[in-house]
């Protein structure tokens, strides 16, 4: 009986090694059986209880215990000294991805704010006008401003700023979280 | 359990969990001994004392990493045993190690021996 606990224990164990190599997992029963039978026999021969469960108990669950040896392969093996440089490359690309991204986003998003602002400001300075029949956009500050029946939106170009602006930022905000927790 | 008693315990595991490499290099200083051993010696110091769960798995990194070396050795009618020493890394990684805690251990006792209201003399920076 005590023995079935034993082997139910050390097959479950196993099964949870598959990660490593057969050998490397048989290595790791074996050292982990010599230990229980060991203790077994030592317990007997002082005349104390040798129960299984007990003895288990301090390995853990197996699966648990599996995790401990099998963790270094998913964290994968620290790759070797002539490498580094290529953790090196790989971190600067995360780096200049984030900051770039940072850049990018929140400065079109101030653009669009501002654009929203400006036209508050100056209705008829700024706009969004389309030109030789829709072949041309402009966007922006014009000190000589375009016919205002050429313009497109109008007034409408504040909230529609405004909010592109806003999710734009957002969006920005939320890909950087991304990036920062997974590369 | 109080919460004191809580965090104190928690400060326990952590300060186990930080010196458990230390201890087995310092137990397996100029000796070999196989896991059960191992495990016995570190159960008889209370501030030492780990489960078969921890010491394994933990055995297996050191060795992985050549700080320790392991040899199955069948003496007589016994059942084999895996035994455990010191690689050359591992006994340089013991006098790092070793360095490091008892300089540790030699600031938090000034720190200890110097209380208020006098100022704490300061080096450095």
């Amino acid at each position: 009986m005590e023995q079935q606990i034993i082997h139910q224990y050390l097959n479950t164990l196993q099964s949870y090694l598959a990660r490593l190599s057969p050998a490397e997992a048989k290595e790791v029963i074996r050292e982990i059986e010599s230990h229980i039978f060991d203790l077994i026999e030592q317990r007997e021969a002082a005349g104390q209880p040798a129960d299984a469960a007990s003895i288990l108990q301090g390995f853990g669950e197996p699966r648990q215990l599996a995790a401990q040896y099998v963790a270094h392969i998913a964290d994968g093996a620290p790759p070797p000294l002539g490498f580094r440089a290529i953790q090196r490359v790989k971190y600067g690309v995360t780096a200049s991805l984030y900051y770039g991204m940072a850049v990018f986003g929140f400065m079109i998003s101030f653009c669009l704010l501002f654009l929203a602002g400006a036209k508050l400001i100056t209705p008829d300075a700024v706009g969004v006008w389309a030109m030789s029949e829709g072949n041309s956009l402009t966007i922006g500050f014009m000190s000589e401003p375009f016919p205002p029946e050429q313009e497109l939106l109008g007034i409408a170009l504040v909230p529609v700023a405004t909010v592109l602006g806003l999710l734009l930022m957002w969006l920005t905000r939320r890909i950087l979280a991304v990036l920062k927790n997974h590369l | 359990m109080t919460t004191d008693d809580k965090t104190q315990e928690k400060w326990e595991v952590q300060l186990r969990k930080g010196s458990l490499e230390l201890v087995i290099l310092a137990a397996l200083q100029h000796r070999t001994l196989y896991g059960l051993e191992l495990l016995k010696v570190l159960q008889s110091f209370k501030s030492t004392a780990i489960t078969e769960g921890t010491l394994y798995p933990l055995l297996d990194r050191l060795k992985r990493e050549e700080l320790l070396e392991a040899q199955w050795v069948q003496e007589g009618d016994i059942r084999p045993r895996k035994y455990y020493s010191l690689t050359a890394t591992g006994l340089s990684k013991l006098g790092d190690l070793t360095g490091l805690w008892r300089q540790s251990v030699q600031d938090i006792e000034y720190l200890l021996a110097h209380p208020g209201p006098d100022p704490i003399k300061v080096t450095g920076v």
